[in-house]
């Protein structure tokens, strides 16, 4: 009896911070659907009184939304897919392999995450601005190809995977190119999993480095667009929502996709660490 | 036969060594190792891309930081922010996964996928319709409370304000991670304690609690490192305002370095910014090995 | 633009937009690199940013002196690099409707800011001490519409005599900071919490009066459309101020130096026709609402048709221009305001801070102010 109260208490309580975690997309997806001034008005309903798709087609007609959502899939899937690569590449070297100098490359890995974006943001622009890469996706993919949390997580999780696999193939006569993309590779699924999450969400979402990288407004990113909603004078906060809604749906896609690897994956980077 | 302790490297394992090795140093040091060190000679020096100003000053962009009334206040909101929102990003994640771990919650995956919406939204959008939400006369927080509160412009709750937009967006990120961390648990240990007869908070204090700490210590570290790092929602929702009530160090270097193009002077405070980072990363592992 | 690329079909113009604060921090970027643009929106505000990357206008000088007012401003060593089209200011825009409902009819119309003040108070509804409509409301840009403007109705500059170094903790300023503090703490006329912003809070029948530069107008037409609304000129203190309100320029194109040959003459072309062709002037003015700054279109018909500029055109000579002022003059005006308000700091702290936090972000500047180029200067 007793357990059965508390069954229900917790359901309900996590009921309601879910609500209240949810709260504010069920405003914005609904106020995506109102026009400007029904969103600024005084008397404020939930549900648009006038029900209006002109803010998705504003969106777009007028801020070109949609091409730098198309931009942001594209670099986002290649930087993702390139950091998934090399973390994974540098995780089996590190964990795998026994060389001089291993702790000391690793520890640095470990100490390139601790360097805030401040530090080397400034010298990087001009770098980058120096290179001829200004206005290109170079700029936005090379110098993210390699991530030190990738290759720390990547690292943690392959030193989980027995080496006797490792052996068993290598007496069959196996060179380590084929050993690393058809063995490690396959069985590191779940740590790769969750390097994809973290990279696409921080590609995604990365708002200084493609605004200032970036100057031709058709290779714009994302997260730079929607700033683009606040004007001089004004906000345009109904094309602003409904973008918004639409900015959301990659990322959650990829988590729904990939979670229970996911959680299997990040387990293996921290626990074990 | 073989050994089986492999005892040569092969060839192809050489290779493959050799082209990871030069790549990662490579690219560390182009991306990373470089640009630190411009930084650091830029850091000395009164250095303006657009006047194209690049004039060594010493010391004296440090000691404009160290002296500067506003990088100090922005500090200790900075330390005020941090710890706030990683003390409830920690707790409620662990509460919220323990929950939800429990035998007692029914839809596990729906749960976890709710909780992890705000950590997939970008920042810029979600501050805007906190933003939004904030307003004194329109805003639905007002609404709900039933209170007439000018959140972002009241000195006593503009900093709070920020923090309940950052903790509401982030504590889900703790939830996954908890999660993944109570699922990797040895069952052994757990029903061990079951058979021992401990209640479910001595289980979870002396047993399941320990051993989750390694996750704990990474959500912390990597917490520490994002937000002492964070700008974004204050660029969108205040402006450091009212006055200077909210500065964040890092929104001091972002305006430093890109509104006014101060490159030195925002070189200079990144530096400080950095040491300060090791120094808390430093602390939160002694604090979590002293407990051992 | 449209009308330029139908006499010159074999040129082809690239439209780029950004946002408003965005565009204006990338431009100096994207003009430092190669392939920058021939030509772009200037805004005086980002002057300084701008200025090293422009071309002189090959237009005479003087055929520009005769043709629009403000030339002189602009004049650097002899040359133009740009200038005005259209000149925005304040003014009042009052709520008609609240306005009749109190009892107010157009012969009360202020003139001063006393009477303002009272006008104000008459305009205000309250219930017990809650606020109900504000008369006035300022919040959100107070900085703009006050504290950098009428310290010219006092006979004061923004910057002293040097050009450069800003005069904000003056007497004036004070005064006009005490003015606003007794608007909404003396008067009552409105509250720093109510309405987060002036513009929304009028448009939103919440206040029925606010000072607005001339953009406001269409924001009123587009967002606003229910608010039935007025405008009158901004009052003064003695009804004879040495100038009424600072006044900003929306500025003519600029021309990338850096730009390829072939690209700058067709850049230079453009400008040229963009000044001398009066549709294209008052079709600019009229989406930007800025009175024209070209001599001849200063009755235009069209012109007078808008309430907003009409009711500039007696004085359009007595504003002043103070030169592409740093943005850290607004910024740091605003925190100075909202620690007034919001954080309980005195009136001379908060300027005295402001005009340091001025001085120390003008360190690297080359800002020079062209407030003594006023027709009537002192």
């Amino acid at each position: 009896m007793r357990r059965k109260v508390c069954k229900i208490a917790l359901n309900l309580i996590l009921l309601a911070l879910g609500l209240i975690t949810v709260y504010p997309f069920i405003w914005m997806l609904s106020s995506s659907f109102k026009q400007n001034r029904e969103i600024m008005a005084l008397e404020q309903h939930l549900l648009p009184q006038v029900f209006t798709v002109d803010n998705y087609i504003n969106m777009n007609a007028r801020f070109n939304f949609l091409r730098f959502f198309a931009n942001s899939l594209l670099v986002t899937i290649v930087v993702t897919l390139a950091v998934i690569y090399t973390s994974t590449l540098c995780g089996f070297v590190l964990s795998k392999y026994k060389f001089k100098g291993r702790e000391i490359l690793f520890s640095f890995v470990l100490g390139t995450m601790m360097i805030p974006w401040c530090v080397t943001i400034i010298p990087k622009y001009s770098m980058i601005q120096s290179f001829g890469w200004l206005d290109s996706y170079k700029a936005l993919i090379i110098p993210a190809m390699f991530s030190g949390f990738g290759i720390f997580n990547m690292k943690q999780h392959i030193a989980t995977l027995p080496d006797e696999i490792l052996e068993a193939a290598r007496i069959d006569g196996a060179n380590e190119f084929f050993i690393f993309h058809r063995i490690i590779f396959p069985m590191a699924k779940n740590g790769i999993s969750s390097i994809a999450i973290f990279q696409f969400l921080w590609t995604w979402e990365d708002y200084l480095w493609p605004y200032l990288v970036i100057n031709a407004r058709e290779k714009q990113l994302l997260a730079v667009g929607l700033k683009m909603f606040s004007g001089q004078y004004s906000t345009d906060y109904g094309a602003l929502f409904a973008a918004t809604a639409i900015s959301i749906i990659p990322v959650l896609l990829i988590y729904l996709v990939f979670q229970k690897q996911f959680i299997a994956g990040v387990a293996s980077a921290a626990v074990k660490g | 036969m073989f050994t089986k302790t492999h005892p040569l490297q092969s060839k192809s394992e050489i290779i493959l060594r050799n082209i990871v090795v030069v790549a990662m140093v490579l690219f560390f040091t182009t991306f990373l190792i470089i640009p630190i060190g411009i930084a650091f000679a830029g850091s000395f020096r009164e250095w303006n891309p657009l006047s194209g100003t690049y004039r060594f000053l010493g010391l004296e962009n440090y000691k404009e930081v160290l002296t500067s009334p506003l990088f100090w206040s922005s500090l200790w909101n900075t330390l005020i922010f941090s710890v706030v929102v990683i003390i409830f990003r920690v707790g409620l994640g662990l509460a919220i996964a323990y929950a939800i771990y429990s035998a007692l919650i029914k839809y596990k995956s729906f749960f976890r996928s709710i909780f992890y919406m705000p950590v997939v939204t970008p920042m810029v959008a979600v501050a805007f319709v906190w933003k939004f939400m904030y307003n004194p006369q329109i805003g639905t927080v007002n609404q709900i409370l039933g209170l007439d509160i000018n959140w972002l412009m009241n000195p006593k709750t503009a900093l709070a304000a920020v923090i309940i937009m950052t903790i509401w967006k982030d504590f889900g990120y703790a939830v996954v991670m908890y999660m993944a961390g109570l699922y990797s648990l040895p069952s052994d240990a757990l029903e061990a304690a079951k058979v021992d007869g401990a209640n479910s908070w001595q289980n979870f204090r002396y047993i399941t609690f320990p051993l989750l700490k390694p996750m704990t210590l990474f959500v912390t570290i990597t917490s520490i490192i994002s937000y002492i790092q964070a700008y974004v929602q204050i660029l969108i929702m205040t402006e450091g305002g009212p006055g200077t009530a909210t500065y964040l160090s890092s929104y001091i270097i972002y305006d430093e370095a890109f509104v006014k193009y101060n490159f030195g002077y925002a070189s200079a405070l990144s530096f400080v910014l950095f040491i300060l980072t090791a120094a808390f990363t430093w602390l939160s592992f002694r604090v979590s090995g002293n407990e051992e | 633009m449209t009308g330029y690329q139908a006499i010159h079909p074999n040129v082809t113009i690239k439209l780029v937009n950004n946002p408003w604060e965005d565009y204006w921090t990338k431009l100096p970027l994207a003009l430092d690199g190669e392939n920058g643009p021939a030509i772009f929106n200037v805004h005086n505000s980002y002057h300084e940013n701008l200025i090293n990357y422009l071309a002189p206008l090959e237009i005479p000088l003087e055929e520009l002196q005769a043709d629009f007012t403000g030339v002189d401003a602009h004049v650097i060593d002899g040359k133009v690099y740009y200038i005005d089209y259209g000149m925005m200011t304040g003014s009042v825009y009052y709520n008609k409707d609240m306005w009749e409902t109190a009892g107010l009819t157009d012969a009360d119309i202020p003139k001063t800011w006393d009477e303002m003040r009272e006008v104000a108070k008459k305009l205000t509804i309250k219930e017990g001490d809650k606020l109900i409509q504000a008369g006035l409301n300022f919040n959100d840009d107070f900085h703009q519409n006050y504290l950098l403007g009428l310290n010219y109705q006092l006979g004061e500059n923004l910057f002293q005599e040097d050009g450069r170094t800003p005069n904000v903790n003056t007497d004036a300023m004070k005064q006009i900071m005490q003015m606003l503090v007794d608007l909404y703490h003396t008067d009552g006329v409105g509250s720093e919490n109510f309405g987060e912003k002036g513009s929304d809070s009028f448009g939103q029948g919440q206040s029925a009066m606010v000072i607005q530069w001339g953009h406001y107008y269409n924001t009123l037409n587009t967002t606003w459309t229910d608010i039935n609304f007025g405008v009158f000129e901004i009052p003064t203190f003695d009804g004879n101020p040495y100038a009424y309100n600072r006044y900003n320029g929306e500025s003519s194109f600029g021309v990338n130096k850096n730009a390829p040959a072939e690209q700058q003459a067709v850049a230079q072309d453009f400008v040229k026709y963009f000044l001398a062709n009066d549709d294209a002037q008052i079709a600019f003015n009229l989406a930007m609402s800025t009175f024209p700054a070209k001599k001849s279109l200063a009755d235009n018909e069209k012109v007078m048709e808008n309430p907003s500029l009409s009711i500039l055109s007696e004085h359009i000579d007595r504003y002043i221009w103070p030169g592409p002022m740093p943005s850290t003059m607004e910024t740091s005006l605003k925190k100075a305001g909202q620690d007034i308000f919001f954080n309980g700091v005195d009136i001379d702290t908060a300027l005295n801070e402001a005009q340091e936090t001025i001085i120390r972000d003008m360190k690297s500047s080359t800002f020079q102010s062209v407030e003594s180029l006023y027709k009537y200067a002192k």
